[in-house]
């Protein structure tokens, strides 16, 4: 190696040290200047996302394992700008296919994309269908125009479809009222949907998702919401609907409701009412119940319930003893209590009788009576064990607990003992009654309605099991009224009666007040009745709304509610009372 | 003094000597880095291919699901109470008008129709923990920082 050579390769060395030297210095200083955090941030925006993941809502079943709620796939419809061709064309097939509007999607499609426009959405909740439409237009104009140098060719290049789940409900209106929606933002509405909100949508969880393979990181597995079972039969529910429109067009009623309800367990089997809504058209909703119908009249519409409240009035008297089935009482057709004059539901004045004529007659005149001898003391104390005036505690949302006025209110006069001996001046709902009555159906013990019978989160069962919440009759009281009521059907020949089969039930006629008192002729007709008395199964309740062909519920509601057992001990294969005892008997 | 002169030129390299070592001296480390280069770009290329693999099933999971959900959902409506009615009705059935109609025997060993029972998976009976291995996540880098970090910890260590 000459001197000259050497010279050349040692500052060429040092050249090099210098650069590295540099760089090396220059790396330091970056990465301690006050800029490093900016590069950091640029560096961290492009290697990955938060990513908000929805589980998916947990399903709804009936008894059976029929599924009521579920979910099904939509897309989200989004352009990505750098690859529109043409925004008019998009606009167009848009408004056409998915209805989407024309001027806003031409809007979000004619952006110029930058690095703060990179993708919109154009249209959201698209169906599969209508998806497929979109896909196939934009193959045909890829195919038709596939030669064409115009740079404004009809195109819908750039269109993205981004799928996620929405709820569907396949069985459209069945059990809508007990079932309530879903909103597109994903909160629960009335019924089931709202009550169990939380636990249906499960917990939605924020992770990061890295762009670059290299930094792949494991996504927790974010479980679906919690599944139900419910105690709905869909087959029983179906029936009950058929039965209750049924219903409706024959006797002109504006609505109605019937609950079927095991008296043993407190698992309603059906809760049919009106008006019902197709849940996968929920948006419907304000067309469907005017103002201000409630979502579901048997949980959330208070009303005097008229006669069929005697029952509870007559158990409280068999069971503080003030009376018995055979206590003598003449009806002089008028009783005075508090300054009010009760009349009987027919003006009339029906004679001697005993306590079971005064249920056979639905004698008001009797009835307000023997609320006088049991006192307002033990005569409210009762209702309230019965739990009138109270919630229920049935799990569903919007319940509303009627009103007992009770002695001490300032609302609350003598009169008030009498009226509400009939089912007057006290009001509750269907759920409300059902459950009190299942005190006389259950042995003297009242039982939480309940429509969810399990849970399933996370992988484990939760079984829901039947709760007394109170005994306010002894069981001698509860056979001894029960008795009472299926004789009172018998000798009265009810059209309630179902053949084969025992029933004891009380028909129900309530004047609908109005602010100024029972000046209308509209009335509520009602039925309530349960059976096989000797081992009750079920305990239905049927309630029509101003019912116009008749205003008495022994002409209205009585038939529906032997059309509703009948088809009811077919599905619930009851065989009849001597079949039954037959088998039993092992003969 | 020659006897020195005489033993060190006598042991010491020829300059063609030196200059082959040192060249040889830096082959070897060019060929260590460029075996180091290279085990780490076959892991790091590894760990990228299995990593978009892994991208690619969380796409086919998450398909999937939403397939099972949209099946589910499709049955379900096939089968539901006011289709199988209409069905029934198409093939000649007709609801039992009244009791005579039904006919009751005993049949020995029936067993009453049942709810149907919640399909729970089975629940994991530990806390979860991750199960991706750092095999597929950790670069070499990586690697190495946690044996120099952690040199306790005997490299033929099996982790669990």
């Amino acid at each position: 190696m000459t001197q000259e050579s050497s010279w050349r390769y040692t500052t060429l060395g040092l050249l090099l040290s210098a650069m590295a030297l540099f760089i090396v210095v220059q790396m330091v200083r970056i990465q301690l200047s006050p800029q490093a955090e900016v590069f950091r941030d640029q560096g961290n925006a492009y290697s990955g996302g938060w990513q908000t993941i929805v589980p998916a809502r947990g399903e709804i079943f009936d008894r059976w394992g029929h599924l009521l709620a579920g979910n099904t796939t939509v897309y989200e419809v989004g352009v990505e700008l750098s690859e529109v061709q043409n925004p008019s064309t998009i606009a167009l097939a848009l408004n056409a296919i998915v209805g989407a509007d024309h001027d806003e999607v031409y809007a979000a499609a004619s952006q110029e994309p930058s690095s703060t426009a990179v993708y919109r959405v154009l249209a959201d909740f698209v169906t599969e269908d209508q998806k497929t439409r979109l896909e196939q237009l934009a193959g045909e104009m890829d195919v038709a125009y596939q030669d064409s140098k115009d740079q404004k060719r009809p195109s819908l290049a750039g269109l993205r479809f981004v799928p996620h789940l929405q709820r569907s409900y396949p069985e459209k209106e069945l059990a809508s009222n007990v079932l309530g929606f879903v909103n597109r933002q994903g909160r629960g509405f009335f019924g089931v949907e709202e009550k169990f909100n939380d636990l249906l949508a499960g917990t939605p969880q924020t992770v990061w998702i890295p762009a670059d393979p290299n930094r792949v990181e494991e996504i927790p597995d974010i479980p679906p919401g919690a599944s139900l079972t419910l105690t709905i039969d869909r087959a029983v529910q179906s029936e009950m609907e058929a039965i209750l429109d049924q219903a409706l067009a024959t006797s002109g009623a504006e609505n109605g409701t019937i609950l079927v309800m095991d008296p043993r367990t407190g698992e309603i089997l059906a809760m049919a009412t009106t008006p019902r809504l197709d849940l996968n058209e929920y948006w419907r909703y304000a067309e469907v119940f005017v103002n201000p119908t409630p979502f579901n009249r048997a949980v959330s519409k208070a009303f005097e319930p008229g006669s069929v409240f005697k029952v509870l009035t007559m158990s409280t008297a068999l069971d503080t003893g003030t009376v018995k089935p055979n206590t003598p009482f003449l009806d002089t057709g008028v009783f005075e209590i508090g300054g009010a004059i009760i009349h009987n539901w027919d003006g009339g004045a029906w004679g001697p009788q005993d306590m079971l004529g005064c249920m056979q007659h639905s004698l008001n005149v009797c009835l307000a009576w023997v609320a006088s001898q049991v006192g307002a003391d033990q005569f409210y104390a009762h209702m309230q064990k019965f739990g009138i005036g109270h919630l229920t505690g049935v799990d569903l949302a919007g319940e509303v607990p009627g009103r007992l006025k009770i002695p001490g209110d300032n609302d609350w006069y003598e009169a008030d003992l009498g009226t509400n001996a009939f089912g007057q001046g006290v009001s509750v709902t269907p759920v409300q009654l059902v459950t009190a009555v299942s005190a006389l159906a259950n042995d003297g013990k009242m039982v939480t309605p309940r429509v969810v019978k399990s849970v399933l989160d996370k992988g484990r069962v939760y079984n829901t099991s039947p709760q007394v919440v109170g005994m306010p009759i002894t069981a001698e009281t509860a056979h001894k009224i029960t008795k009472m009521l299926a004789t009172s059907l018998e000798v009265e020949s009810s059209v309630a009666l179902v053949d084969g089969y025992q029933v004891a039930g009380k028909t129900g006629t309530a004047e609908i007040p109005t602010p100024l008192g029972y000046t209308s002729s509209a009335t509520n007709a009602s039925f309530i009745g349960w059976g096989p008395v000797d081992d009750p199964r079920f305990l239905v309740y049927i309630w029509l709304e101003k019912p116009t062909t008749s205003p008495w519920g022994s002409v209205v509601a009585a038939p529906v509610f032997h059309d509703a057992v009948e088809r009811l001990v077919v599905l619930m294969n009851l065989p009849p009372d001597n079949v039954r005892k037959r088998l039993i008997n092992g003969q | 003094m020659d006897s020195v002169q005489r033993f060190t030129q006598a042991y010491s390299q020829a300059p063609w000597r030196k200059q082959v070592q040192l060249i040889g001296l830096f082959l070897l480390g060019l060929i260590l880095v460029a075996l180091v280069a290279g085990v780490y770009l076959n892991v790091t290329a590894r760990a990228a291919t299995i990593g978009r693999s892994i991208q690619g099933m969380r796409n086919t999971i998450e398909n999937l699901e939403r397939r099972n959900a949209d099946l589910e959902s499709q049955l379900a409506g096939l089968t539901s109470n006011g289709e199988m009615q209409a069905r029934a009705t198409e093939l000649g059935f007709h609801p039992i008008d009244s009791e005579e109609q039904v006919f009751y025997i005993v049949v020995p060993g029936y067993v009453e129709r049942q709810a149907a029972p919640m399909d729970a998976s089975p629940a994991p009976a530990l806390p979860r923990v991750k199960t991706l291995s750092p095999d597929y996540t950790q670069s070499l880098f990586d690697w190495l920082r946690e044996r120099v970090f952690e040199p306790a910890a005997p490299l033929s260590e099996v982790k669990p």
